[in-house]
């Protein structure tokens, strides 16, 4: 089987966030990441493009994604003083989603650089 | 010159890729152009790559910087208090040395220096060391980011509120505090009645008080796996991991933005999409604040 192969991916693992990682890959799963250090390397394989979670828990029992949505939103809606944090683990993209949410609550806004 | 972090094993391709082996034009030889400093508490793997290690006393990360600060601007330093951080005269004199010669010099410091007795004072410290190095040479500094996309959130926010974290809005408008609007501090104290959780684990970082308070209070919780912080949220949605399998950008530690390539197609929906439509349902709600207490626009404005 011959794998796909994506030049200059973007490593997000570390703070070095490499631009220069080459990736072989069939969709399902990432079989090598050349020029990956040991920590780009094994965050690249242990993802999979398998389902291994339930797309939404709530209250500990599966839901779908768009009931999850709904009772995020009226929690937060509910709330006096949500908070609103973390945003490492993901896009800029998502990051701007995040303060505009955080302002449409009058939440507080925060990330892992105030630890 | 590396303070207090250990980049051999947290970035392994910082040396390689970024400060020591690059050939440039000015550093056609490139890692014998250049001096590594280390300074650290303990001798780490990134003790072997540097050309100087200092071994500085725990918790004294401060007093040492205060007296670099004194000794370039050649002010009395008394050798008992050298002697307090655990480095010689002689030491200290060859490396005020060194950063006045150098052509440019650059700072990194990690959680070593940021997080051990002083915390942000040490990083003021040594950002007003750098400062003041601009008196005889070229001088920065820059912290050594951990996880992923961090600096992306600073930047993101700064453009979008003018402060890079510890921001409330909840007089309408954005404002700035850390230490009261941080979210250890937050939590710890028991002031918010909800949180939202996105690509963090405080589940399993943070400290015990803040994880009790999660578990009153509602959390919603933003992950590609199951995590401690969803196990004790009411309500988890799983997305797509950043770079892997969701597209967007994410910013390297010097605040450069890299477009991502994700290479896998998940099943589940990405942190983007899934806070836009949290946002689109928020605003099909009331306001939170009452008709004609809103923060008024300045376009608004008579
Ligand atoms: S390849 Fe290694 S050094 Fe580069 S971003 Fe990934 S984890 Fe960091």
């Amino acid at each position: 089987m011959t794998l796909q192969v994506i030049d200059n991916a973007t490593c997000t693992f570390c703070g070095c966030v490499c631009d220069d990682i080459q990736l072989h890959h069939d969709e399902m799963r990432i079989y090598k990441a050349k020029k990956a250090c040991v920590l780009g390397t094994a965050w690249f394989l242990n993802h999979t493009a398998e389902k291994k979670y339930p797309d939404a828990l709530i209250d500990g029992k599966e839901a779908t994604v768009e009931e999850a949505i709904q009772m995020a939103a009226t929690l937060l809606h509910e709330a006096d003083m949500p908070l609103v944090y973390g945003m490492s683990n993901t896009t800029c993209e998502a990051q701007k989603e995040c303060v505009a949410m955080a302002d449409q609550l009058g939440a507080l806004l925060d990330s892992h650089t105030s630890l | 010159m590396y303070w207090g972090g250990n980049p051999a094993e947290c970035h392994p391709r910082h040396f390689t890729k970024y400060t020591l082996m690059q050939k440039s034009k000015f550093l056609p030889r490139g890692r014998k152009d250049r001096t590594m400093v280390l300074v650290d508490i303990r001798e780490t793997k990134s003790a072997k790559a540097s050309d100087i290690f200092l071994q500085v006393r725990p918790g004294k990360d401060f007093e040492l910087i205060t007296i670099l600060r004194a000794m370039i601007k050649e002010q009395h330093v008394g050798d008992e208090q050298i002697a307090e951080t655990g480095m010689t005269r002689e030491v200290l004199d060859d490396l005020v040395h060194r950063m006045k010669s150098c052509k440019f010099g650059c700072f990194f410091f990690g959680m070593g220096l940021s997080m051990t007795r002083g915390k942000h004072m040490n990083s003021a410290a040594l950002l007003t060391l750098a400062a003041e190095m601009n008196a005889f040479t070229k001088f920065v500094a820059m912290p050594m980011r951990g996880h992923g996309n961090v600096t992306g959130a600073d930047v993101i926010m700064r453009w979008q509120t003018g402060y890079p974290f510890g921001i409330t809005f909840n007089r309408g408008y954005p404002r700035y505090n850390p230490g009261e609007f941080s979210t250890v501090d937050v939590l710890v104290r028991g002031d918010c009645d909800a949180a939202f959780i996105i690509g963090a684990d405080p589940g399993a970082t943070m400290p015990q008080p803040a994880i009790e308070h999660l578990k009153r209070i509602p959390t919603i919780c933003l992950d590609p796996h199951v995590t401690h912080t969803s196990n004790l949220a009411r309500v988890h949605i799983t997305t797509a991991p950043q770079g892997i399998a969701a597209p967007g950008t994410a910013y390297r530690m010097d605040e450069l933005p890299l477009p991502l390539k994700p290479a896998l197609k998940s099943p589940y929906p990405s942190d983007e999409e899934v806070v836009r439509r949290i946002n689109a349902a928020i605003a099909e709600k009331p306001f939170w604040l009452a008709e004609g207490s809103q923060p008024q626009m300045i376009t608004n404005q008579v």
